[in-house]
């Protein structure tokens, strides 16, 4: 086989990204996959995507904007975050 | 006075950036692709209303296209022209200085000086005058000095990256070598000894106003990745900080965490500061960390859109990075004034509640969802005269040294034995004990005479069948490098006798790893002995104490105590330990932490 190639969007290492390592990983054509360097990862663009989705579960407030600061000793008030909203 | 939020927005147009290079493999559109990706940015800007702060780089200067744009917009939108020490890498450079390397605090003190020369005059030969603001990721006291004396019309400068440290090393692939934790996280004005303190006054004043590279998120860059969490678009596209919706893309984090910023005037008197500086790697036009230039595009757009609403709106006053440093100066007559952030969770969707502290004499943080263990602090106060560079002990770490960092040297928790990093409170009653790091509580903030208090929603321990409400008060003196601590018992005990040990565990270092501790000496009021790693314990009345030479310091810690005591660490466990300890029924026990300076 010929030797491997960053992918179109430099895909990182899902696995090694949710323990906070940003790491490239490489495309193997004659497998169709992604493969890291670093940890035993490989999977297909639509493996890493969904692994990315995973990814984001633990920014619990993701889709949330803050509404009021509030008083020092109480957390912020959140509300759901609309589309296009700044 | 009324609230202000300052902005400073930075551009700097690059002609070979390092990523774009790389990223395009060598192809030769990157010059245009560069000039392109600064008018964008420059654009972007421009139509929500903001000025810029357009900042040169070496390889720039010698395109007549940049310094004819830099004038024009210069003339038209009113953007400061600055230098910057970022972008050295082009054809010009290495050939004259035979290098790859590209960080000035990393060159050997010589090249330092030839560098900021060599651009300085290239700048003042395309312009006909000096700049007033220039930058870099980091800027050590060496040679912002030296621009200083050579070119005093330099009045503010980009001189750190908050939390940049370990954890970017790590996140790199161990490939990233920008060390420089421990520098505050907003404006301040660097002193002439270590960049990273605050000055102590006039005599020790730099000259310039130091700008941080990014807003960073003051809790989420503690323990993850600084450069996800940032008011810089890119920075939040690389933590996958957005979600879908249909066919958009959005990020209400960013506003989120620009909003908490603002929200900083709170504690700061009114006066409160963010910044963008996106350099032009992040908008290349194959892309970055899974997002393609669309989105990359699209985020910037909406990061300058953004401000340019809160502008509209009066909450925001852009300012060019000269003119925030007459501003700063103006707002900030008394150096030993700390700055302050009470800093909530806007993404994780914890309670957890940190306050963040700095003045000339310490940084430091308390963390409420440990009961306000203090689990970060930076002894400034010791003006450590560190040097950074090639020939000097210190090659590329830039970092200024902890005595406490939670993260780094395992704070409460330690698995099997030993001791982290961690100053906190454990309480005995019947032979039972609990420490305040595990009772989860939120605080709030208050400017008193000469410094500020923060105070604990009162915790309850349970001992023994017996409830102790305690609420713990935290004052930070101005500039002096003393906290006080009080630890009120709120409910009656009905007679019952408690006893509160305040402890301080601590190391000293800039990474996870422990240097030899050989060199300090503990003691108890006179009585002292030398740190052998054998777990040797001290007590007496007098004031616990250690003398760190390696960073110039001296801890003390005393207090209304009944007994002080010091203990040495072990191999396993490279710390040392300051306690103050005293039995009560009722009221307070009240302690005292001081740092000095030590040679
Ligand atoms: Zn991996």
């Amino acid at each position: 086989m010929a030797q491997a190639a960053k992918g179109k969007l430099n895909f990182r290492c899902p696995r090694c990204f949710m323990r906070d390592i940003d790491i490239d990983m490489f495309f193997d054509a004659d497998k169709k996959e992604y493969y890291c360097l670093r940890c035993n990862f490989r999977g297909t663009e639509e493996e890493v995507e969904a692994l990315n989705e995973q990814v984001k579960e633990k920014y619990g407030r993701l889709r949330e904007r803050v509404t009021d600061f509030g008083a020092d000793n109480r957390p912020p008030v959140f509300a759901p975050h609309r589309r296009g909203e700044q | 006075m009324d609230n202000l939020f300052a902005l400073n927005i930075i551009h700097r147009p690059e002609l070979s950036p390092e990523y774009a290079e790389r990223a395009l493999g060598g192809r030769k559109d990157v010059r245009d692709e560069s000039l392109d990706i600064f008018l964008f940015q420059q654009s972007a800007a421009h139509e929500n209303g903001l000025k810029t702060t357009i900042q040169i780089t070496y390889a720039s200067l010698f395109s007549d296209k940049i310094v004819e744009i830099a004038k024009e917009h210069h003339g038209i939108y009113g953007d400061e022209i600055g230098l910057s020490l970022l972008g050295l890498p082009c054809k010009q450079f290495r050939e004259k200085y035979k290098t790859e390397d590209f960080c000035i605090w990393m060159f050997d003190e010589e090249t330092k000086k030839q560098i900021v020369d060599d651009c300085f005059s290239l700048f003042f030969e395309k312009f006909g005058f000096y700049p007033e603001s220039t930058g870099s990721y980091f800027l050590d006291a060496f040679t912002i000095n030296y621009i200083k004396k050579k070119y005093p019309s330099v009045k503010c400068a980009v001189a750190t990256c908050w939390e940049e440290g370990p954890k970017a090393y790590h996140t790199c692939n161990n490939s990233w070598y920008t060390f420089m934790d421990g520098g505050p996280w907003n404006p301040w004005i660097p002193s002439k000894v270590n960049s990273h303190c605050p000055a102590s006054g006039k005599e020790d004043d730099s000259g310039i106003v130091a700008i941080p590279h990014l807003s960073r998120d003051l809790m989420a860059c503690f323990d993850g990745n600084g450069s996800n969490f940032g008011t810089h678009p890119q920075n939040v596209l690389r933590g996958m900080i957005y979600y879908k919706d249909g066919d958009s893309v959005e990020y209400p984090y960013l506003y989120n965490l620009i909003d908490e910023y603002r929200h900083l005037a709170k504690y700061n008197d009114g006066y409160c500061y963010n910044m963008m500086f996106v350099g032009p790697g992040w908008l290349n036009r194959a892309g970055r960390w899974e997002a393609p230039y669309e989105l990359l595009a699209k985020s910037y757009r909406d990061g300058m859109k953004y401000y340019g609403k809160l502008k509209k709106e009066g909450k925001c006053v852009d300012m060019t990075m000269s003119e925030f440093a007459d501003f700063y100066r103006e707002r900030h007559p008394d150096y030993r004034r700390g700055e302050c952030a009470l800093w909530k969770d806007i993404l994780y969707g914890s309670d957890k509640e940190y306050f963040w502290y700095a003045d000339p004499a310490l940084r430091c943080c308390l963390d409420f969802n440990q009961g306000g263990a203090m689990i970060d602090l930076r002894p400034y106060i010791a003006r450590i005269p560190q040097e950074t560079g090639i020939g000097t002990d210190s090659v590329w770490d830039a970092s200024y040294p902890y005595l406490i960092q939670a993260n780094y040297r395992a704070g409460y928790f330690t698995h099997y034995a030993g001791a982290g990093t961690v100053k906190s409170c454990k309480v005995h009653y019947h032979g039972q004990s609990a420490d305040l790091c595990l009772c989860r509580t939120m605080a709030s903030f208050r400017r008193t005479e000469g410094g500020v208090e923060i105070t604990a929603d009162p915790v309850t321990v349970l001992l023994d069948g017996l409830a102790i409400v305690i609420r713990s008060v935290f004052f930070f003196e101005d500039g002096t490098g003393k906290v006080l601590t009080r630890r009120e018992i709120v409910n009656d005990l009905h007679g019952e006798e408690v006893e509160f040990e305040e402890y301080f565990t601590g190391g000293f270092g800039t990474t996870e790893y422990q240097p030899d501790m050989t060199k300090l000496t503990l003691g108890v009021g006179k009585e002292e002995f030398p740190f052998t790693y054998h777990g040797k314990k001290l007590s007496g009345k007098g004031t616990a104490h250690v003398s760190i030479p390696d960073v110039y310091t001296r801890v003390e810690m005393g207090g209304e105590a009944d007994l002080c005591e010091v203990e040495e660490g072990i191999a396993f466990s490279p710390v040392y330990h300051l306690r103050a300890s005293k039995k009560i029924t009722k009221g307070a026990f009240e302690t005292w932490l001081r740092l000095q300076r030590e040679n």
